[in-house]
């Protein structure tokens, strides 16, 4: 991740390095249990349980999720790239 | 990207714990706020009737069933997700 010849990291720096990771995929995740509930759970709440359906639902919606955020991130690297790229690569 | 030794692992699970407590709250508000906005209409009485206690109750049930399977699905999609990148670098 951190290449191309650079000096080691310090410990304070690889702990944040690991923690912000942390924190970025919790975010998703927390986005997603969000959406796909939104979508996927019937909101007069007459049963406490996941009915088969809405747990399927969920799946689903969990699995396209991901789908598309690759699918994005890559169309705007695509978008970027062809721009001249803001990030230059 | 180097591993972390057992003690830098320490300071990262503490941090972690801590910003846990820190997001409890503002997790907690959601929730009142989404299953109030679900259950509760009738404001012709102060008091929530059984039936809105009731919608309550199975609201919370469901958030934390979901909860713990999203949790489930997000583990696996990031883990396959992971191995496809690797994959795809290692061309």
């Amino acid at each position: 991740m951190f290449g191309f010849g650079q000096p080691k990291l310090s410990s304070e720096e690889k702990i944040a390095a690991v923690e912000n990771e942390i924190k970025v995929m919790t975010e998703m995740q927390t986005r997603m249990a969000k959406i796909c509930s939104q979508k996927c759970i019937d909101s007069t709440y007459r049963e406490g349980e996941l009915s088969k359906g809405e747990a399927s639902c969920l799946d689903r919606c969990s699995a396209k999720f991901f789908e598309a955020h690759t699918t994005i991130s890559d169309q705007l690297q695509k978008e970027q790239a062809a721009k001249g790229g803001m990030m230059g690569r | 990207m180097d591993s972390l030794t057992n003690s830098e692992q320490q300071i990262l699970a503490d941090r972690i714990q801590k910003r846990q407590m820190k997001q409890f709250m503002g997790i907690f508000g959601n929730l009142v706020d989404s299953c109030f906005t679900s259950c509760v209409d009738d404001f012709q009485s102060k008091a929530l009737s059984g039936r809105e206690t009731g919608c309550l109750t199975r609201c919370v049930q469901k958030w934390m069933t979901t909860n713990e399977r999203m949790g489930e699905r997000f583990a696996e999609l990031n883990a396959a997700e992971m191995e496809r990148q690797q994959r795809a670098a290692g061309r």
